[in-house]
């Protein structure tokens, strides 16, 4: 059965998600691979810590997610960035690219709370720092997951208005300033989902994901195009590599 | 080398605490570097000795973690192992009868709440014989000065996770270099190149924790 997720608007054209745990899948291989292992290459005992905290999991995520729609204003003569509403957003070219033929965007933010982050701070500093650090990547993969969710649920949405979307986009990857996480979130109200930018545009809740898709009836999701990108080194592309494999 | 010696080391590498520490798998039911440790001193084995064979391990699983043999949940393991091996080797410290190589002032930047890599890099450098003097995250510039005016002749470590706090590492490393232009500093973090490092006056960079320990060797060497 197809799960629904429900959303509320909060202001117009401003959507909180109620994304449940139970909405999750999250992935034991994909923590190892987090982790660096090859699948099945973790040591038992770290794996068994791994289940440990996956167990207390549930107890310790505050979901909480959104999304704006916005109108994308096209500029035929720039292909350095986007105007979205009716600020311009600075991308790289082979985003504004996937991006261009868009009608709609969908700025979202999302977040897993503060509770795992608490929860490893308080096992490090009493010198679990083993355990500590499984309890971080569990709760980063916990909040990638949770955007994929967010992500599948903007898709249906736009479905049901007859609109596709394209791939999801962050600051910090493709060559997109993290500093624009400013303008990003100008456009939600104060304290969205809970999460507060700071001046060096961090995200707190640390464990909070925030970026754009695509929306309109000409564009689609298309294979990530890392090998065109100069960050032979970001993790987007060994994640991307990793979940290829094991669905292919 | 002394077999007990070796074993410390064995230990230290493979993050073996104690008889009780069910980890590693293949070490199970094994006396670790807790319990050797003690027996090396009682057995009059100088802490030097035992000292160097910690660094010998640290530097061999910090050198695995480089060639990406084992992962993070491994080093951290063996500086686990390491801390079992300093805690008996506290006294001589505090008596002066073993000696750090020196002292290592480390931070997150200001605007930077990341702590995981720079704790990694906190213990990987102490497990290799640095006195690591740790102030936190979200540091301001001021606190460094601060930490170095009242540390002489310490060598400074910065760490950065996002471009934007990377800015603020900048203006550090030139407040650092203006009021402490002798004072050494390596910078770090996931979106630095040594290309960056240098641009900001940085005097060296390193993607991993055991680079940071090979920078610290060669200005103590030097
Ligand atoms: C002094 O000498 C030294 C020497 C060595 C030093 C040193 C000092 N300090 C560190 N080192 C070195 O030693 C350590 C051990 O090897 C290492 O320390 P690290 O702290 O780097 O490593 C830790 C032990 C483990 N590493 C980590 O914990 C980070 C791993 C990666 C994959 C990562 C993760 C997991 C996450 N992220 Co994000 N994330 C990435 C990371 C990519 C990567 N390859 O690192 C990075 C840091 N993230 C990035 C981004 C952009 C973002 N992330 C975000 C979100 C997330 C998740 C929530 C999904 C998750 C958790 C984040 C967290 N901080 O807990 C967002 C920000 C979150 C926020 N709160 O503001 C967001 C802004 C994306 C968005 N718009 O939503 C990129 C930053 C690039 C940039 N331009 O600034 C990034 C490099 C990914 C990329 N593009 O490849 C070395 O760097």
């Amino acid at each position: 059965m197809e799960i629904v997720i429900p959303q509320v608007e909060r202001e117009k054209d401003t959507f909180e998600v109620k994304i449940n745990f139970r909405d999750l899948t999250v992935n034991k291989n994909d923590i190892e691979l987090a982790l660096g292992y090859t699948e099945g290459a973790i040591p038992v005992h770290f794996e068994e810590m791994v289940d440990d905290v996956l167990s207390q999991l549930p107890s310790h995520c505050e979901i909480q997610a959104g999304y704006r729609l916005l109108d994308v204003n096209k500029s035929d003569d720039r292909n350095d960035g986007l105007f979205v509403g009716d600020k311009f957003f600075k991308l790289h070219k082979i985003v504004t690219s996937q991006l261009r033929k868009s009608e709609k965007a969908a700025l979202f933010i999302s977040t897993i709370g503060p509770a795992m982050e608490t929860w490893a701070k308080t096992l490090s500093t009493e010198g679990d720092i083993a355990l500590s650090y499984l309890v971080d990547i569990v709760a980063s993969v916990t909040e990638e997951q949770t955007t994929d969710v967010l992500q599948d649920h903007i898709e249906k949405q736009m479905q049901m208005r007859g609109l596709k979307i394209t791939n999801r986009y962050s600051p910090g990857y493709c060559d997109w300033s993290v500093s624009e996480q400013h303008l990003l979130f100008s456009f939600f109200p104060v304290n969205f989902c809970g999460i507060v930018l700071t001046d060096s545009a961090l995200m707190v809740p640390i464990k909070s994901v925030s970026g754009i898709i695509g929306v309109g009836t000409e564009v689609k999701k298309v294979n990530y195009t890392c090998d065109t990108c100069g960050m032979k080194d970001c993790t987007y592309r060994a994640y991307r590599r990793g979940k290829t494999k094991r669905t292919n | 080398m002394d077999e007990l010696v070796v074993r410390i080391s064995h230990c230290v590498e493979n993050g073996k605490i104690n008889k009780a520490s069910p980890y590693p798998n293949a070490m199970k039911g094994m006396e670790g570097a807790d319990e050797l440790t003690k027996q090396a001193l009682d057995a009059a084995i100088g802490p030097d000795a035992i000292l160097q064979a910690c660094n010998d391990g640290m530097q061999r699983i910090g050198e695995r973690f480089s060639r990406n043999e084992v992962f993070v949940p491994e080093l951290l393991m063996a500086a686990k192992a390491m801390h079992a091996v300093m805690a008996h080797l506290e006294p001589f410290f505090k008596s002066g009868t073993v000696k750090v190589k020196g002292k290592f002032v480390l931070g997150t930047v200001a605007g930077d709440l990341h702590d995981i890599g720079k704790n990694l890099v906190r213990m990987v450098v102490e497990g290799n014989g640095w006195e690591v003097i740790d102030l936190g995250v979200d540091v301001k510039s001021t606190k460094f000065l601060d930490a170095i005016k009242n540390t002489p002749g310490c060598i400074v470590g910065l760490s950065a996770l996002l471009t934007t706090t990377m800015v603020n590492m900048s203006k550090t490393v030139q407040e650092i270099k203006i009021q402490f232009p002798a004072t050494k500093v390596i910078v770090g973090g996931a979106p630095l190149t040594m290309d960056a490092a240098l641009k900001m006056g940085a005097d060296g960079y390193s993607h991993d924790p055991q680079g940071a320990v090979t920078f610290l060797d060669k200005i103590s060497a030097a």
